[in-house]
């Protein structure tokens, strides 16, 4: 991606340095705050998203501080939520609804890809549809059945969206920030697992191009594309959501068995930042995907042929893919043996480290 | 801590009150979900109402005696911050656990 981020207009004016500590759950909070503030044309809605502050606290006080027009309760009708987001979109609104969790996304799978994706392709560009959908996503909280899911692929899948999952609290504040002024429909899937976790969030606008990493340095990354969360020479793990820190753990256990890992931490799931991958792979010559959606037709797969277009030549062996199995979702404790955890995923760097052509 | 507050159910067939015969719990004491709290009487019947969660109470509301509505508050329980939202549970962040040992010989070339 090229496109180039400047700071919003009338954006709260911070100091360069102004780095708190916050969680993603805060972090989200503050970025809805910022810009129910900056464009009177936001409104956030969904089930709970008002009088209570939303299940995970993510729209906590914005309806007390900012009104009953602007920050609403929905019934229980995602078709109903995303189909008066399309109509708020027409009048001219910047709608971000909820769906509560990632499986009641379904039931609005009609609006989304029927209308919201469509609609400026099929008005030639008068009817554009600047929503953020925001996902709660992934596993990680042992939930019961539907409240956790990895619907990446799917939405990938559908021409007109863009897709993204932020890792950590300083991305998701930025990320949410600039999806919310995008004049095209983002799905916006926050890693509920790690709603809770704090890290540095850098509140400047300026600190946008770059991104704090896990300990408050700042590698290279714009905003629009990937993020090497940590450099390495060996293996690169490609990683986004709530499977990033698992990867920089699986990096720190490499390291002691004398394998340096580079993590890179996609951030966008549609588009993909191919030549990030690129750079990524091309130094490391092997790569391992990671994510928690089933194997068969996952991003893995797509993540694994952009790799391959771009390295086929230096590729010292096939890019492993570890992930979640296909069968549903599974829900409470199952999950821990269905999301991709260290001993698989050091597994699979095994498999690129022993591969041998010929 | 966070205080979950419980409300008077509708306990079948549109009824609107109850009537508190007994509290079978009190203030302070800890209470598994499901463990019988209070036993009301209401137009059509009495009976022992289940408690919806587990938790510590912390207030209870009506004496033996007294009526409550439907909706009115009726328990309120003490819970860890550690749930999340709705349903689920914050995870732990763990030191990481391994069994898998790396073993390469890396040409660099």
């Amino acid at each position: 991606m090229s496109e180039t981020i400047t700071a919003m207009p009338g954006t709260t004016d911070v100091s360069a340095a102004s780095v708190h500590q916050m969680s993603m759950q805060q972090a989200l909070n503050r970025a809805l705050d910022e810009v129910l503030a900056d464009n009177p044309k936001t409104v956030i809605f969904g089930e709970d998203c008002g009088r209570l502050g939303g299940v995970f606290r993510i729209t906590d006080g914005l309806q007390a501080k900012h009104g009953e027009d602007r920050v609403f309760d929905t019934p229980l009708a995602e078709s109903g939520i995303l189909g008066m987001s399309v109509g708020l979109a027409m009048a001219g609104f910047h709608p971000i609804p909820e769906v509560q969790f990632d499986g009641f996304a379904y039931p609005a799978i009609n609006q989304i890809v029927c209308q919201i994706a469509r609609m400026n392709y099929r008005s030639r560009g008068t009817l554009p549809m600047p929503i953020t959908l925001r996902v709660p996503s992934f596993g990680g909280i042992r939930a019961p059945e539907h409240h956790g899911e990895s619907l990446e692929a799917l939405f990938a899948h559908v021409p007109g969206l863009k897709v993204v999952s932020p890792s950590n609290p300083h991305d998701a504040y930025h990320l949410l920030k600039y999806a919310a002024t995008r004049p095209d429909p983002v799905i916006f899937m926050e890693p509920k697992s790690r709603y809770w976790q704090k890290g540095p969030v850098n509140l400047s606008s300026a600190a946008t191009e770059v991104s704090a990493n896990d300990d408050g340095t700042a590698p290279s990354g714009s905003l629009t594309g990937a993020r090497v969360a940590r450099e390495g020479r060996h293996v690169t793990l490609v990683a986004w959501g709530a499977m990033v820190s698992r990867c920089l753990q699986v990096a720190e256990l490499a390291a002691e068995d004398g394998i340096d890992i580079e993590v890179l931490d996609l951030r966008w799931l549609k588009p993909i930042d191919a030549e990030a991958l690129a750079r990524s792979v091309g130094k490391t010559r092997r790569a391992v995907v990671v994510h928690e959606a089933p194997l068969t037709s996952g991003l893995g797969a797509e993540v694994a042929q952009l790799i391959t277009q771009s390295c086929f030549a230096t590729l010292k062996a096939p890019v492993e893919r570890v992930t979640g199995f296909d069968v549903p979702y599974p829900s409470g404790d199952l999950e821990d043996e269905y999301i991709p955890n260290i001993d698989r995923i050091l597994f699979g760097i095994q498999r690129v480290l022993e591969y041998r052509r010929g | 801590m966070a205080e979950i507050s419980f409300p008077l159910p509708d306990l079948g067939e549109g009824l609107i009150e109850a009537t508190v015969l007994d509290w079978l719990v009190e203030p302070g004491q800890q209470v598994e979900r499901n463990q019988p709290i209070v036993e009301l009487e209401t137009t059509k019947s009495a009976l022992e109402l289940p408690s919806p969660q587990a938790g510590k109470v912390v207030r209870i509301h009506g004496a033996p005696g007294d009526t409550i509505n439907v909706g009115e508050p009726l328990i309120v329980f003490e819970v860890p911050d550690d749930t999340a939202g709705i349903v689920g549970t914050v995870p732990k962040d763990e030191a990481p656990k391994r069994r898998v040992r790396l073993s390469a010989v890396l040409d660099e070339d």
